[in-house]
């Protein structure tokens, strides 16, 4: 019969979240188990064959993470870290322009200036990657430390490098006033208004303008330049930071779902496994702390019972917000490759540049024509009606840039057609549906038809004849799949100010401890700067893992330089 | 301009060329096994693998996307209770946990009767006094001597380096066990069968328990897999949380011990120096130096893609030119369903059976439908096994209560009218007989459905040719010391510095873990590291009765 065990440290989850946290505590010479439920471990960080020879990205596709100090500090290289190198470059696919429904809008200078100079391309010297790390990879300030412009990192890099970005109001804009500030043409700031909202932060929340934009320029920018992405997409990425983990002792055990967190005196003392879980002891022992790396609900509504919490802190929960929507992706196989329309024959051109096996259409927003049309989007999502009311050609989405790009890509050998760019599309969560939580289910063919319609608005290809196959899922469905996800949200609770930095997703979890002690939260959901993959809430959390004495890290180890030590706690930075 | 001009490379990746003791090609089974020794042995190790997944047919994936996932490849582990890799690495239980269901293989009919092979004989017998009380008799009295067989020989030999048959022959006049087991090489499957049992129901139970991986019913000098796979079919494990569970849990070792994986690592091909194997270049074109090359893929892969013809010699080339691979693969239906299948039968224990067979009546219409499938057809008169994966395992869906489950048949790679066209119309075919034998299991029911032809096969595992599990025939000239040939059956090939480990090498594939196993032996004395593990006392028995 399987035994308790007992470990420093639990972690609840292993996704790219849990398994970083894993890393960097195992590397800190901890016993660390993570429990995962499902077969195999990844959370969002996933690649999927669903048929031989086609590799599709249900959730992270992108590279965000790459000013993180992560890979230095956990040595991703040495466990296999690879990109794949796309082969255009920035100005490439920035100068190709902004798809409207009047055709193909060019950037102006004062566009591409503005984008530059707030990611911090045109200081002397660049400093992007401060600037980067300051915003996502620094955790929020004690509760004790009024949050002012003399210390919010972000300003700080500005002030820095590139003082007269610095406004009395920058840290209150939404970023559609950011960009009206800095940039000039419409369909480029709707552009990256959209591209943010699928990212996380919306164009039009206010006081996250900087993060927000930055959310977008994490794709390009780091990324020398260039939407690559890692080698085996971003589940190849999460390879080497589980090996990591796994090379300095961490135990993960997949099919091991977390029935309870066990609260002994308002302290908690280790998990307890579901009946069905695979092994590894029913019950789970902490030393030193319990890690939640999924998402609030599981952690606060399901595996702690009520009796070890308050209501107040209860019905906090329970209001933090999911209402920007979730993100509905579409993958299609098509027998001739999707490709922009007559009408957006700059996109299609720019495309030829593109190396390897399917020259697809990628990379767009469309329609990007106004921020009354994004509005009229917004508002749509928000009428909380499972399809769209708005007509097809309203509607608007975002083919991503291209996954496939290299030749030598040896999963994508599908023996006959092509395989699309990701489409994306914001749509309600399920709980928020007046029809019910399972309508968006139920009406998955029509809302795949709707948007298909929406799709062929600029592309050619996507009649009935030209696909073979289209994989899709809804919200609920994503749920399904990973529980973290919840209502299918890919960056989890509302980034607006309300819930972001020393408020996210609540002033009382923002520095990821929570009312039970030794329990942390690690989650995009519930911890800044929220989504992504960006080894970002695991690095920012063992900024208070060293104030709590848990977690002692060697010579590799260095904080944020905008840290604030908490008072009273051991502070992060090495003596 | 780029920003790369401008602040350079964000992070370091993985170097463009690094040095290594051993370089193992292909993450499957046997790679994984024989990285996970040589890496804990202290050697410097890299395992290479195309997929961006390790494992190969240790897999378990969401094919049925969204939601469902399924083991594509394995899932009945029939070694698990001789593979030396699970005691040497102390996987069972930490890491993982095997399902071992006593009804084992059900076989229902037409007119509702069942028969049941389980893991305790009593069970079996009773089941087949249905049918026939002298053939229960047999069954026992056959299985007394078969187990033996499997036991005290096949099973411990499985991880002993193979001998010629005529060393073979010669061992195994030692005994009474021995001298059984050399009676029934002499037989094809069919004759054992037959000579064995007499009602046909019984015999095409047996027939398609002993040759349902390849074997072909009327061929001599295989004989001794009836009692191999017929015992050992009565001991198939699930691996709970999904056949690639086995798969992380010996990557983890590999990790543990200081080896590297990398995925998505197409190996173009093998680097050659002076006449030796030193090395691999990547597709993406990293080059990893290396003492020893180890391959797990087929010979032709192996021989003719990567090391390349100019390298061998004539005589050689020959040799891997001969190879053969199966006569026929599989064709797959997976189904995510509301309702588990349940047979219309006689027996309740049926709907617990791990592995189901149905639309077989008789020895006749199995001998023909495997005639049909060898000729590059499949008619009215096919039947097949089916598993309800999600009785054994609740993991495999993401959604409370839905069911998974697939049915598997005998098919040729090359089907008359292609199988573009073809797999439709199958899948079609296969649920209407499904639905006969199990009502249940109607469209209304059926919330996903997603094939696999041969030729998917060969697609996701390029190295599977022609739809192959096991990379080549299971046939006298290609077994034992002959496989892959007489040159490599001890995982040394002519080649210096190249070995290989794969199903295509002594003693095959299935997930024995021998060739493995093997492998890592032979690298292991060949560089004179230390080995750190022992034989069991199965094989220590083995060796002393029989090599001695």
């Amino acid at each position: 019969m399987s035994r308790d065990e007992r470990y420093d440290v639990v972690i609840i989850g292993g996704g790219p979240n849990g398994m970083t946290t894993a890393a960097y505590l195992s590397k800190c010479g901890l016993s660390v188990c993570v429990l995962e439920e499902r077969v195999e471990c990844g959370g969002a960080c996933e690649t999927v064959e669903p048929i031989p020879g086609v590799r599709i990205y249900p959730h992270a596709m992108l590279m965000y993470a790459s000013p993180a100090p992560g890979f230095e500090q956990l040595e991703l290289h040495k466990y296999g870290f690879r990109m794949v190198w796309n082969p255009e470059d920035m100005m490439r696919s920035l100068t190709a322009g902004n798809t409207t429904t009047q055709g193909v809008t060019r950037i102006t200078e004062k566009d591409a200036m503005g984008f530059a100079k707030l990611g911090g391309l045109l200081g002397q010297p660049p400093f992007t990657r401060e600037l980067m790390r300051a915003t996502f990879w620094c955790p929020p300030h004690p509760p004790e430390v009024e949050v002012t412009d003399e210390n919010t990192p972000y300003m700080q890099v500005y002030k820095k490098y590139q003082p007269d970005v610095c406004t009395p109001e920058l840290r209150d804009w939404t970023m559609f006033e950011l960009m009206d500030e800095f940039c000039e043409s419409e369909p480029f700031k709707v552009t990256m208004a959209f591209a943010a909202w699928a990212s996380g932060a919306a164009g039009h929340w206010e006081g996250v303008a900087i993060p927000a934009l930055l959310s977008v320029q994490l794709l390009i920018l780091p990324n020398t330049g260039k939407l690559s992405i890692p080698r085996g997409g971003l589940h190849g990425y999460f390879h080497a930071i589980h090996r990591c983990a796994v090379a300095h002792g961490a135990v993960v055990r997949t099919a091991c779902p977390v029935e309870e967190i066990i609260v002994q005196d308002g302290r908690a003392m280790g998990v307890r496994l579901r009946e069905t879980a695979a092994i590894g002891g029913r019950k789970i022992w902490a030393n030193k702390a319990v890690i939640a790396a999924v998402d609030y609900k599981q952690t606060f509504l399901k595996m702690i019972g009520r009796e070890h919490l308050d209501p107040s802190f209860i019905q906090k929960v329970k209001d933090i917000s999911l209402k920007n929507g979730t993100l509905y992706v579409s993958t299609y196989h098509t027998r001739k490759p999707i490709q922009w329309n007559k009408k957006f024959k700059a996109m299609q051109e720019s495309e030829t540049g593109v190396a390897g096996p399917a020259k697809v259409a990628s990379g767009g927003v469309y329609p990007s024509d106004s921020r009354e049309l994004y509005y009229e989007n917004v508002a749509d999502c928000d009428a909380r009606k499972s399809l769209p009311t708005l007509p097809p050609e309203k509607l608007m989405w975002f083919l991503t840039p291209s996954q496939a790009f290299n030749p030598t890509d040896c999963q994508g050998r599908y023996r006959e057609g092509y395989i699309s760019a990701a489409f994306e599309v914001n749509v309600p969560v399920p709980e928020y549906q007046i029809e019910g939580i399972d309508a968006q289910d139920k009406e998955k063919a029509k809302l795949d038809a709707y948007m298909r319609k929406a799709f062929s608005q600029a592309l050619d290809g996507l009649e009935d004849e030209n696909i073979i196959h289209l994989w899709s899922a809804t919200g609920r469905e994503v749920e399904f799949r990973n529980t973290g996800l919840i209502g299918g949200t890919w960056c989890g609770s509302r980034h607006c100010r309300d819930q972001s930095w020393t408020r996210r997703p609540m002033p009382e979890l923002a520095r990821y401890r929570t009312p039970i002690e030794g329990l942390y939260t690690c989650h995009q959901t519930t911890g800044h700067p929220g989504g992504l993959c960006l080894m970002a809430i695991p690095y920012n959390l063992m900024h208070i893992l060293i104030e709590d004495s848990i977690a002692e890290p060697g010579k590799w180890w260095y904080p944020s330089p905008y840290y604030i030590p908490q008072k009273e706690k051991v502070s992060a930075i090495p003596r | 301009m780029t920003t790369d001009d401008i602040f350079g490379h964000m992070f370091q990746e993985f170097p463009e060329n690094s040095e290594w003791d051993v370089v193992i090609i292909g993450a499957g089974p046997n790679g994984l096994m024989a990285a996970a020794y040589l890496a804990k042995a202290g050697l410097k190790v890299a395992l290479v693998e195309r997929r961006y997944e390790i494992g190969g047919g240790l897999a378990t994936e969401e094919i049925l996307y969204p939601c469902y996932s399924s083991n594509p490849h394995v899932i009945y582990h029939m070694m698990v209770d001789y593979m030396p890799v699970i005691k040497d690495f102390n996987l069972d239980g930490p890491s993982l946990l095997w399902i071992k269901p006593n009804a084992q293989t059900a076989m229902v009919f037409e007119d509702g009767k069942s028969l049941l092979l389980t893991q305790m004989i009593e069970d079996t017998k009773d089941s087949i006094s249905k049918f026939s009380f002298k053939d229960a008799v047999n069954f026992g009295k056959v299985m007394r001597s078969w187990r033996r067989i499997v036991d005290e020989i096949v099973a411990p030999a499985t991880y002993v380096p193979t001998m010629t048959p005529i060393e073979m022959s010669m061992a195994l006049q030692k005994t009474k066990v021995g001298q059984e087991m050399l009676e029934l090489i002499e037989q094809s499957p069919l004759d054992i069968i037959n000579n064995t049992f007499e009602n046909d129901r019984v015999r095409a139970l047996m027939l398609y328990a002993s040759c349902m991986w390849g074997l072909d019913p009327r061929e001599t000098g295989i004989g001794f897999f009836v009692p191999l796979l017929l015992d050992r079919g009565m001991n198939k494990c699930y691996c709970y949380g999904g056949s690639h569970k086995f798969a992380s849990a010996m990557g983890r070792e590999i990790i543990k011990a200081g080896g590297l994986i990398l995925e998505h690592a197409e190996v173009s091909k093998i680097i050659m120096q002076n006449r030796r194997a030193v090395g691999v270049e990547l597709a993406e074109g990293r080059t990893l130096r290396s003492k020893v090359v180890m391959s797990t893929l087929d010979p032709h892969t192996t021989f003719l893609d990567l090391v390349g013809a100019q390298h061998m010699d004539k005589d050689f080339k020959a040799l891997i030119d001969g190879w053969k691979y199966d006569k026929w693969s599989f064709y797959t239906l997976h189904v995510a369903s509301e309702e588990p299948p349940r047979y219309k039968c006689d027996d309740p224990w049926i709907n617990d059976a791990f592995m189901t067979i149905f639309g077989i009546e008789s020895t006749e219409q199995l001998l023909a439908h495997w005639d049909n499938v060898v000729a590059g057809k499949i008619g009215a008169n096919f039947g097949g096994h089916a598993t309800c994966e999600t009785l054994h395992d609740p993991h495999l869906s993401d959604k409370p209560s839905k069911h998974i489950s697939f049915f598997q048949m005998h098919a040729p790679y090359e089907i008359q009218g292609g199988w573009e066209k073809k797999a439709k119309e199958m899948e079609e075919a296969v649920l209407a007989k499904w639905q006969k034998a199990a009502p249940n299991m109607k469209r209304e029911n059926i919330i996903m459905t997603v094939h696999e032809t041969p030729v998917d096969i060969e697609t996701r595992f390029p190295n599977m040719r022609r739809g192959g599990i096991k990379h080549g025939d299971y046939k006298p000239i290609q077994l034992g010391s002959f496989r892959p040939n007489q040159e490599c059956s001890s995982t040394k090939t002519p080649i210096e510095g190249l070995y290989v480990c794969g199903a295509s090498t002594y003693p095959g594939g299935l997930v024995l873990g021998g060739p493995g196993y093997l492998g890592a032996n032979k690298v292991a004395e060949d560089l004179g590291v230390k080995k750190w593990w022992k034989t069991t006392p199965e094989m220590d028995r083995y060796i002393k009765t029989y090599l001695t």
